[in-house]
């Protein structure tokens, strides 16, 4: 129950218009300076270079909340600002 | 090994390939039942952005400068945060007003620009020729590159053969009939290029498989992953290393870079050509972009995952970085994997032939739209459809080749990943003016065009110059020294900013001019009417139309038929598509019952035709087209006359209105006078709206429009002719109708006769409105305008009929009233007669009563009394005596019938004549005789006649002589017996007929005898039961009331009779005359 009403919230507040605007500005913001200065240094993790991982691994939790963003129109089902079938 | 057969085989089967998807899925649309239509393919056709600047040229720049190759991928990826927003709303857009491109897009937003729409193909094309020969190159280097190498087996011989040393233009040629035949197949409006969005994907799958599997196999087969291949460079070339995984050293340069290029990629996946073409005009439904959103950045990350691992095994297997533009071909060819690097090839065969195709596609439709269509229209050429399909083929072949052209001349020399920059750099000037578009409602047809003129000067100067130098094509020492030789005007260091790569010094310095004149001339300037009517379209996309145009502000100013739009259309879209598209409208529209359209209804037409067109030939020139077809015709749009002269808020009605309406509404309330109502009323009109003539004119009582009043702008009385509604045509339509009949140009009218009530030689404008509200038609307001042509608007219109429908209730008030007050005075006046009369009647009572006997004869030997009860006012009783000497006395009773004012008058003849016959005569058979004879005349023609009793008695001998003209017979109380006998003579009744005898009988009687004499009245009142008073009654109370005193004696008869009646009203006047009988003092001498 519980982590279905957590979820249930989570989502809801993904349909917002600011929410889609604060990730994407937090993306931008993310992927410059002075946010790549901290990991720009010559250190790797497992071999793999922290710059690389850091790129990688925040692109891919980008799309992640992408795609959390575009389920949250799904459960929103069939409203007005929802699929615009044509 | 393979041998050139085989490589050459592979192309050609792969080229098959794609013409087969293509067609299965143009075949597959055409049944309906699309393939294409899904969000995969749409997700996967818009990775069309992937192109062998990403198959080869990531792999190159990963290993020559590191990890900035990633912004480029990064970049749409966060863009693709805003799409369920942005895309969606430009996808609304297009599909609502049939954009054909990204210049249309653009253009029609600021008014339907054709300078604007060619301004930004013209920097498309440019942007884009160099990107397309990037991909002629890759291909024709490939090719080059296994032809050349040794893991092929390619005799020596071959190597320079026609094909090997062609590559580039083969593949040109390949790619350019693709485009044509599945991209420009038709001009229809509306379609979708299905197959070529089918080959799209597939070529979209093939690069990414390829490039996954070349990366697994070098990742994971000829290395052990990616920490062996990180680990091995990192110990090898640990400098290299260093400078490949971070962002270069010291100082904020390249983070502006990384921005720069962050900004750029970001931008161009929206605005370069092909997207726009593939992600906005190729969408079937919005909500493909819901799932495109993530699956497009997953696409992206999937490619680029190997990137770096792919760069690094290059630069170890080859010692350097050299060729590195090429590893993803060369390492499984230096690896001896020819099949491999057979695969590799194809891969980046897809990626360069998907972005050419649908590059070329979207870019001819820019040029044919937006530069060959205004120069088809200047020329006039009438055959359209044919020449218009011609065209846009030639487009795509010209703009694939002169890419050809561009990689031959100087695409030699610089390497991939610049080229991409600079179109991505050109684009980019749109950006602006394309947000502005849809965010910001100032914003401007000159802003734009400054905006982005301004910003493609810089880019050219700062960008696409110092790239023909820096290749060697173009020697000038520009660079160094500037221009003019300033300093200052270094194109790579603009206004002296150093330390700024060359793309972020082009960026900054171009969208900071560009989007400073875009703000500024937005700012500077006002709109045009067609920009204000497309920007509500272009921000509130998700509006229905009815919200947004509350009334139509333009009309034409000669009509135009329905056929004449179709034939029109037909010139440029075909006779089946012209029909389906008009038929579509009017299914959509109300069209009047004659088939005409209405004049508000066809500015809505004309903009429909418009964007039916634009679909075709864009907006630009689709709204030249229009226009000049009308002005050709001698119509033009023309403003409809602002009666309502304040700015109006786009919803509701202006102030004016407003106004007019307070106005009339407390002129109605002030009176109840309905002329004053309606010359205030018309005044107020003639004062607002400048009218030169208002006549109001209201039905009378014979149907006949009677002018209540008429004035001109001034206010002053005009004359005007009464007519008959079957005098004016327009006013006996109206009357049908109830509709407002108006003409806003009487210049077109056809017939001028049967218009009494609308002089159109004087006005150039009239409407006349129903003053209708419940009930029927009550007339007529007529408004009319000598010089302003196109006054009557919808709006206007609508607040006059407002107006004609309270005057309407005011009158049906005022004619409620008046009936009801007509009514009342009617019942006034009645009533006020009938007292008149009843005073006349009183009078006539008194007068009557006057002339009866006062008092009985005192005489002796006889006792009479009497009594009288008129039941109207006036009676048609008599009775009278006649004291002829001291013996003889003559008493009569009579009975006028009826009991009017009539009765009475001949009552009173009947005494005149009857006094003067008693002087004559003294029997009564003789005076019954000549009262006959002379009120014979008069009783017929009043239609009356008289019943009569007449008794002469002798005191002395007893005797009582009597005859009787029909009267009812008088009872006789014989006191020797104690009975009661009836009295009767033969006689008819007086007035019947002329020269009658009566009969006369005598009767001696004796002393206490009674003689009662009554008139009908007594003996024929009825009770409720209906019976009758009756003889018998009446003779028993007689001799039981015999002792009596005589007048007391009738007074109880009378009383009895009203108490028999039960208080029932009299019907007839009653009388009695009673005698009693006496012993004479003569008789007592005797």
């Amino acid at each position: 129950m519980k982590p279905r009403i957590i979820k249930h919230r989570f989502l809801s507040r993904l349909r917002l218009k600011e929410s889609w605007i604060i990730f994407f500005l937090l993306g931008i913001i993310m992927m410059n300076y002075p946010f790549l200065h901290i990991f720009n240094k010559s250190i790797t993790l497992e071999g793999i270079p922290l710059l690389f991982v850091y790129i990688i691994g925040g692109w891919a939790v980008s799309i992640l909340v992408i795609f959390l963003f575009t389920h949250s129109i799904k459960t929103e089902s069939d409203d007005d600002t929802g699929s615009g079938t044509r | 090994m393979i041998g050139l057969g085989t490589v050459i085989t592979a192309v050609i089967l792969y080229a098959m390939l794609h013409f087969l998807v293509a067609l299965y899925a143009y075949d597959r649309y055409r049944k309906g039942r699309s393939i294409v239509s899904n969000s995969f393919v749409y997700a996967l056709s818009i990775t069309v952005y992937c192109t062998t600047w990403t198959y080869y040229g990531s792999v190159g720049r990963a290993a020559t400068s590191g990890l900035d190759f990633i912004t480029i991928y990064l970049g749409p990826s966060l863009t693709a945060f805003t799409w369920w927003f942005l895309l969606r709303k430009i996808i609304r857009i297009t599909k609502e007003n049939n954009i054909t491109s990204i210049a249309d897009f653009i253009s029609s937003r600021y008014g339907k620009s054709q300078f604007l729409g060619a301004l930004i193909t013209i920097i498309a094309v440019l942007g884009i020729i160099p990107y397309i020969a990037l991909q002629l190159k890759a291909v024709a280097t490939t090719f080059s590159l296994i032809c050349h190498h040794p893991a092929f087996l390619i005799p020596a011989s071959l190597r320079d053969s026609f094909v090997a040393n062609n590559s580039g233009l083969l593949f040109a040629i390949f790619i350019s009939s693709f485009s044509i035949l599945f991209g420009a197949r038709t001009i229809a409006t509306k379609e979708r290029h299905e197959g070529l969005v089918a080959a799209l994907a597939f070529e979209s799958i093939v690069k990414l498989l390829a490039f996954l599997v070349v990366g697994a196999y070098v990742t994971f087969i000829h290395f052990d992953g990616f920490g062996d291949i990180f680990s091995r460079m990192a110990s090898r070339h640990p400098q290299l290393f260093d400078h490949l995984t971070t962002i270069a050293g010291i100082g904020e340069t390249s983070y502006a870079d990384w921005a720069t290029n962050l900004f750029l990629a970001m931008g161009s996946i929206m605005l370069l050509p092909r997207q726009f073409q593939i992600m906005v005009i190729e969408n079937s439904s919005e909500s493909h972009i819901k799932d495109a959103m993530w699956r497009f950045p997953a696409y992206l990350f999937a490619i680029n995952l190997f990137v770096i691992p792919l760069a690094f095994a290059g630069i170890l297997l080859s010692g350097s970085n050299s060729g590195a533009d090429f590893f993803v071909l060369t390492i499984p060819m230096n690896a001896n994997h020819p099949w491999l690097a057979l695969l590799a090839f194809l891969g980046g065969f897809s990626a360069a032939a998907g972005m050419v195709i649908a590059e070329s596609v979207a870019a001819s439709t820019m040029v044919l739209n937006h530069l060959l269509m205004p120069l088809v229209l200047k020329l006039k050429i009438t055959v359209f459809s044919k020449l218009l399909l011609t065209l846009k083929r030639i487009s795509i072949f010209g703009i694939v080749f002169l890419g050809f052209a561009y990689y031959n001349i100087i695409g030699q020399t610089y390497t991939l990943v610049n080229i991409g920059l600079i179109s991505f750099s050109a684009v980019a000037q749109m950006a602006p003016a394309l947000i502005g578009a849809m965010y910001w409602r100032r914003g401007n047809q000159y802003g734009a065009i400054a905006g982005i003129s301004i910003g493609f000067s810089i880019w050219a100067y700062t960008l696409l110059i110092p790239s023909f130098i820096m290749s060697g094509w173009w020697h000038s020492d520009l660079l160094e020294k500037g221009l003019f030789g300033l300093n200052i005007l270094r194109p790579t260091q603009l206004f002296g900013l150093t330390d700024l790569g060359i793309y972020s010094n082009a960026l900054f310095w171009s969208m900071f001019f560009n989007i400073g004149s875009y703000l500024l001339f937005s700012i500077l300037k006002e709109q045009n009417e067609t920009e204000r009517e497309q920007c509500g379209k272009f921000i509130d996309p998700f509006k229905s139309d009815e919200q947004q145009d509350a009334w139509e502000t333009k009309r034409l100013s000669k009509p135009v038929t329905i056929m004449e739009f179709v034939n029109l259309m037909e010139n440029f879209i075909g006779e089946a598509n012209a029909h389906a598209a008009i038929s579509e409208y009017l299914v959509e529209h109300e069209i009047d019952e004659k088939g005409m359209v209405s004049e508000f209804e066809l500015p809505s037409l004309k903009r429909y035709v418009e964007k039916t067109l634009a679909g075709s030939v864009g907006a630009a020139a689709a709204k030249a087209i229009v226009e000049s077809y009308l002005s050709d015709i001698g119509s033009q749009m023309e403003s409809f006359y602002d009666a309502f002269r304040s700015v109006r808020s786009s919803l509701e009605e202006s102030r004016e209105a407003l106004y007019v309406r307070l106005k009339s509404s407390e002129i109605m309330n002030k009176t109840q006078d309905l002329r004053l109502i309606i010359h205030e009323l018309l005044e107020l009109l003639a004062t607002e709206f400048s009218f030169d003539l208002i006549v109001v004119r209201l039905f009378d009582e014979e149907k006949r429009l009677t002018v209540c009043c008429a004035i001109d702008a001034k206010g002053n009385s005009i004359n005007q002719p009464d007519i008959m509604p079957e005098d004016d045509r327009f006013i006996s339509d109206l009357l049908i109708s109830r509709r407002p009949q108006f003409a806003n140009d009487t210049r077109n009218l056809m017939q001028h006769q049967n218009l009494l009530a609308t002089p159109v030689d004087q006005y150039t404008a009239f409407a006349h409105i129903p003053i209708v509200g419940e009930r029927e038609p009550a007339g007529v307001l007529s408004v009319f305008s000598t010089s302003i042509v196109g006054l009557f608007t919808e709006e206007l219109l609508n607040l006059l009929i407002s107006l004609a429908g309270q005057l309407a209730l005011a009158v049906e008030l005022v004619d409620e009233r008046e009936a009801k007050e007509k009514e009342k005075a009617q019942k006034d006046a009645a009533l006020l007669k009938n007292a008149a009369v009843a005073q006349e009647m009183e009078l006539a009572k008194q007068i009557q009563l006057s002339l009866l006997p006062e008092s009985p004869p005192n005489l002796p030997g006889v006792q009479i009394a009497f009594l009288s009860v008129a039941a109207e006012h006036v009676g048609g009783d008599y009775y009278d005596f006649f004291v002829r000497d001291e013996r003889i006395v003559d008493a009569v009773i009579a009975d006028v019938s009826g009991h009017n004012v009539g009765a009475a008058l001949i009552m009173v003849e009947t005494r005149s004549v009857l006094r003067a016959q008693v002087n004559i005569s003294n029997s009564p058979g003789t005076i019954l005789a000549n009262l006959n004879d002379l009120l014979y005349d008069d009783l017929t023609r009043a239609e009356l006649f008289i019943t009569m009793f007449y008794i002469k008695y002798d005191t002395i001998s007893q005797w009582l002589t009597y005859s009787s003209a029909g009267h009812n017979t008088p009872l006789l109380y014989r006191s020797s017996d104690g009975s009661c006998q009836l009295l009767d003579a033969e006689g008819l009744i007086i007035g019947v007929k002329s020269g009658v005898l009566f009969e006369e009988k005598s009767i001696l009687l004796d002393p206490g005898d009674i003689l009662l004499l009554y008139t009908d009245g007594l003996t024929e009142t009825s009770n409720s039961k209906g019976e009758m008073y009756g003889l018998e009654r009446l003779s028993a109370l007689l001799i039981d009331l015999h002792e009596e005193p005589l007048q007391n004696m009738i007074d109880l008869i009378y009383r009895d009779m009203i108490s028999f009646a039960e208080n029932f009203n009299l019907s007839d006047d009653v009388s009695m005359v009673a005698i009693r009988m006496e012993r004479s003092d003569m008789d007592q001498q005797d």
